[in-house]
């Protein structure tokens, strides 16, 4: 008789009380996001894609030194030096494979022109595996671009580093 | 037990008066010092670095260099010595008796330390871009020393005077180097080595003070041959050349190293690889003290570029409907199998012949030489490609002088050098450089005799310039001078040469009298002597006369407890293709010893390379293989080769890329380069040096040896087991004991003149560009950025007469032939004598000669626009 008294009570009064939490939520902001829709935005110490920085006057940073390469424990970092019209050094090639880049940030710690940066990009798939080879092209961020989203990252990296601040 | 102690002690009284003799005998006293605790004894005069290094300690420096003499601009290498006030540099400091240094106490590396950050004041930290960045001695010290912040805060100097506005403050110097005076740290290791080791002033320190500054001389490039030098031995990035910059960082290289295959003596280098790619990034010299002393000249530091050329011939290539058109390796080995077995077949006699060329390895020319004596049954086998006329047999005056021991590393030693015939610079680069060494540090004396005004001939005591031709005349007239002043008491020598007196010797061969007893006195009163004949002699018809009158000298003069004389072999393995017996009649010891090798060696007739494109005209010779070797080009009387090579029935030519010669073959096989294979090469003294394969062969290029063994088993007779097996043989063959021969007694030498022609006025002279050797280097870009085209070489004064300015072509006229060469006005020319150099292949200016002429002779006139 207990039992049954206990059954009906468990129907009647737990099965609401559990309900109600559903209900509830019903009300609340969810905490799942509706990918690929909506985006959750990254940690600032998120590594994510790699990107090239330019100078304010558009020419490219990169001077193609070969330290990120030398640097990079996963050697996943290809570069061929050129000269351009000015005399200047440049890379001719940068290219980085995706397959066998680790995100470690070394590249980005070794590099003494401030060139190569870790983004908070992280949606990289392709149907083959040579489009998981990054060319510079690709990487070279757009010029002129109205807002540097990043500049708060680049920020971080010139305190830690203890460089002054050179772009604006 | 005490027997044994007194032999160790009487070992060491001997040793130690063996010690003290070899002073005696050296005549330098000996001083002991003590660096960081440990005793050393070294010569007086020695530094405390010198001293140091030899004890395997480690001080740093920037501007001392081991060939160089010391200047103590860097102050890199200070060391503390016991009772001096201050620090001492080491590399101008001596060592004394008793002294006691200390190279790493902590004033001294604090001493260091202020010094690196005083050079650090104005160099730029742009190590990035620089390409020295990796090797770079400032970035090892200044790592080695923890600088790591610098209290200068005021801007960096600039230079950016004569520089075209670029960031980085480049100067272009010469075709190859660039200059960025920003990082130079002001060492003056180049200009020194400019000066001291090449002779050359296109380089110099200019301003003073704060401002100093490393240019080239007003109106001036630098473009010497062996501006590459100044590069490799820059500290800093501040010398850089266009064939390394911009490449790939050093640590990405790997080395290898080799033998340079463009200078006779065998230039030890290193070739930086990357092993991804398979390609040779640059050269740099391995110092070898016994043969390059660390220097090269620019043709073996730029000569590597024939190798990754873009023109490499990439496939065989077969003649069909008078075209030439790509083939697999199988194709052309069955058509030269085909070919070569029809026209022996309808000749029924020996009707093939080969030619080789003295650039390549020992294991090709040994297997050449194999293929030709025992599958094809010939004699017809040669290596020299650019002598006319050639002599015959291995017992000629010629070939003994050919002969003779040379020793590169005597040169230093000698009070007395001669060079003979012989423009240094052009033909034998790194002994024009021992000899610029003897005279900087031993004061040798130095004298040259040569038909015009050599470069080389600038430290000269003595300039002897002759009439072009008159070469014997001119050591007759020495052996004469010396007879009549009485400085040799042999007079066996009279009535064997013409003319009788010193005075008719002296106008006949256009010099003074003077000259000649100069030279005479000189070489009777030095006690070691280096003779060096060049190429005047060995491509002279009257090589032979010549190297009589040298041997008369050679006798009178007592050489043999002197000093050395020598015909120096040109190319970089000529040597080693003379002792493998590649020429049409080996010396009886070498064809005994090659028959009892391969147990069989050929009757016919022996034919060089003259006799041979003689047969071909006759059409008695149909078959030929030329394996790496442009007679076209080179040799001396193209309308001859090209008759001869157009009438044979079928030519095989393998060459790096598509040359002349190629053009007229029936199925032209790719060559490797040296690069591209492991291989022994004999240099001039006779050493025999080794080559590492450095990269794999290029496109479906094959090593010579390969193609050569491939050939031999198409014809069913395979040549050796391995390559081992060649490798004995020519072990074998090397070892061989080598008696120089030398003439019992004076040899007889009748001047051969020849009449000038009015018609034709101007002696013609063709040598190799200073920047270029032979047939091949012309597809090296740096090198070509040097000289690109062909020139003719006249003094200012024949210039004027011609009314022609630098630059202008002119029309040079002989009677076979005509050409078009703009004129370059030089100072280091006779004012008769004009020179073309052979290495461009456009100008075709073999086509101005005839074989069978002592002296070419050339009509010049101007091209009117």
């Amino acid at each position: 008789m207990k039992e049954v008294i206990k059954a009906i009570g468990n129907v009647f009064i737990s099965m609401p009380k559990g309900l109600f939490v559903t209900f509830k939520h019903l009300f609340i902001k969810p905490v799942t996001l509706d990918y690929p829709k909506q985006k959750n935005p990254m940690s600032p110490r998120y590594r994510g894609k790699h990107y090239l920085e330019r100078y304010d006057d558009g020419t490219e940073r990169c001077v193609c030194c070969g330290l990120c390469a030398a640097a990079c424990p996963a050697d996943a970092i290809y570069m061929e030096p050129d000269e351009t019209e000015k005399g200047e050094r440049c890379a001719k090639v940068y290219e980085i494979n995706l397959l066998r880049c680790i995100f470690c940030g070394f590249c980005e710690e070794a590099c003494p022109e401030e060139a190569i940066f870790l983004g908070q990009e992280y949606e990289f798939s392709a149907g083959d595996r040579d489009s998981f080879i990054w060319t510079k092209e690709e990487m070279l961020v757009q010029h002129p671009r109205k807002d540097n989203p990043l500049k708060r990252v680049i920020r971080r990296v010139r305190k830690v580093y203890g460089v002054t601040d050179k772009v604006k | 037990m005490q027997g044994k102690v007194g032999v160790f002690v009487s070992i060491g009284i001997v040793m130690a008066e063996q010690v003290k003799k070899e002073q005696a005998v050296s005549g330098v006293p000996m001083v002991t010092a003590t660096i960081d605790g440990r005793e050393v004894t070294v010569p007086k005069g020695t530094t405390v670095l010198e001293a140091a290094r030899e004890m395997g300690i480690h001080i740093p420096t920037f501007c001392w260099h081991p060939k160089l003499k010391s200047v103590g601009a860097c102050r890199m290498c200070y060391v503390e010595i016991e009772r001096m006030p201050k620090l001492q540099v080491s590399c101008a400091t001596e060592v004394m008796e008793g002294m006691v240094i200390q190279t790493a106490s902590e004033q001294v590396l604090q001493g260091r330390k202020a010094v690196i950050e005083f050079i650090l004041l104005n160099h730029p930290l742009d190590c990035p871009t620089c390409d020295k960045g990796g090797e770079c001695d400032l970035q090892n010290h200044t790592f080695a020393h923890a600088v790591d912040d610098s209290r200068y805060s005021f801007k960096k100097a600039r230079y950016t005077d004569g520089t075209d506005g670029t960031t980085f403050d480049d100067k272009r110097l010469g075709p190859e180097i660039v200059l960025n005076r920003n990082r130079c740290i002001l060492c003056y290791k180049c200009v020194r080595a400019n000066k001291e080791a090449f002779g050359e002033y296109d380089l110099g320190v200019y301003e003073r003070g704060n401002i100093a500054e490393i240019n080239s001389a007003p109106g001036h490039e630098v473009d010497n041959p062996f501006s590459g030098n100044l590069v490799e031995i820059c500290p800093v990035g501040a010398l850089t050349n266009s064939d390394w910059r911009y490449k790939i960082r050093v640590w990405l290289t790997q080395t290898t190293s080799s033998i340079c295959n463009m200078t006779s003596s065998g230039s030890n280098i290193l070739f930086y690889k990357e092993k991804n790619h398979n390609k040779i990034y640059r050269v740099t010299s391995r110092m070898n003290d016994s043969i390059d002393d660390g220097w090269l000249p620019d043709v073996s530091r730029y000569g590597y570029q024939i190798a990754t050329t873009e023109e490499r011939l990439k496939t065989p290539l077969i003649k069909k409907d008078g075209k030439q058109v790509e083939a697999t390796w199988d194709e052309a080995m069955t058509v030269i199998h085909n070919r070569f077995t029809e026209i022996a077949e309808k000749k029924g006699k020996v009707c093939l012949g080969g030619l080789a060329s003295p650039y390549l390895d020992n294991d090709s020319l040994h297997s050449f030489n194999k293929l030709f004596r025992t599958v094809f049954k010939s004699n017809n086998i040669d290596f020299r490609s650019d002598y006319r006329m050639l002599p015959e047999g291995a017992d000629s005056p010629y070939e003994m002088l050919v002969d003779q021991p040379f020793t590169i590393a005597d040169i230093d030693d000698s009070d007395l050098i001669i060079s003979f015939g012989s423009d240094l610079i052009r033909e034998h680069p790194n002994e024009y450089l021992r000899m610029r060494k003897a005279y900087n540090f031993k004061r040798a004396k130095v004298v040259s005799i040569n038909p015009y005004a050599v470069k080389s001939a600038d430290i000269a005591e003595l300039e002897v310039i002759h009439s072009i031709g008159r070469a014997e005349t001119v050591l007759n007239g020495i052996c004469l001078a010396a007879m009549e002043m009485g400085l040799v008491n042999n007079q066996d020598l009279t009535g064997k040469i013409a003319p009788a007196t010193t005075a008719e010797a002296a106008s006949d061969a256009g010099v003074t009298e003077d000259d000649l007893k100069e030279v005479a006195r000189a070489i009777s009163s030095a006690k070691k002597i280096s003779f060096i004949c060049g190429e005047m002699v060995s491509r002279s018809i009257a090589r032979d006369t010549i190297a009589s009158a040298l041997w008369n000298l050679y006798l009178l003069f007592g050489f043999k407890d002197k000093g050395q004389m020598a015909i120096l072999p040109r190319y970089a393995n000529s040597r080693g293709a003379g002792s493998l017996g590649l020429l049409p009649s080996p010396s009886d010891g070498l064809r005994n010893t090659l028959s009892g090798l391969w147990g069989c060696f050929p009757e016919s007739d022996p034919n060089n390379t003259d006799a041979m494109l003689a047969l071909m005209r006759k059409e008695e010779i149909s078959g030929f293989f030329i394996i790496g070797a442009n007679p076209l080009m080179l040799y001396p009387d193209r309308q001859f080769v090209t008759d001869g090579l157009e009438r044979l029935d079928f030519l095989v030519a393998c060459d790096l890329f598509e040359t002349d010669t190629t053009e007229l073959a029936d199925v032209v096989l790719p060559l490797s380069s040296w690069a591209e294979y492991d291989g022994d090469y004999v240099n001039l003294e006779g050493k025999v040096q080794h080559a590492r394969q450095a990269i794999k062969p290029l496109y479906q290029s094959k090593p010579a040896y390969e193609i050569i063994t491939m050939v031999a088993e198409k014809f069913g007779a395979p040549l050796f087991e391995s390559i081992e097996a060649c490798r004995k043989e020519v072990d074998e063959l090397l070892s061989m004991t080598h008696s120089t021969k030398f003439p019992s007694q004076f040899l007889e030498v009748k001047p051969c003149y020849e009449d000038a022609e009015e018609e034709y006025p101007t002696p013609l002279l063709i040598c190799d560009d200073p920047h270029h050797c032979g047939h091949r280097t012309e597809k090296s870009q740096s090198l070509s950025n040097f000289v690109s085209e062909a020139y003719i070489e006249m003094s200012p004064e024949k210039a004027e007469k011609l009314a022609v300015k630098d630059g202008e072509s002119v029309r040079v006229e002989s009677p076979v032939g005509k050409i078009v060469v703009p004129v370059r006005i030089s100072d280091c020319i006779d004012n008769n004598v004009v020179l073309i150099p052979r290495n461009f292949a456009s100008t075709q200016v073999t086509s101005l000669l005839m074989r069978k002429r002592r002296l070419d002779r050339v009509k010049i006139t101007k091209v009117d626009e």
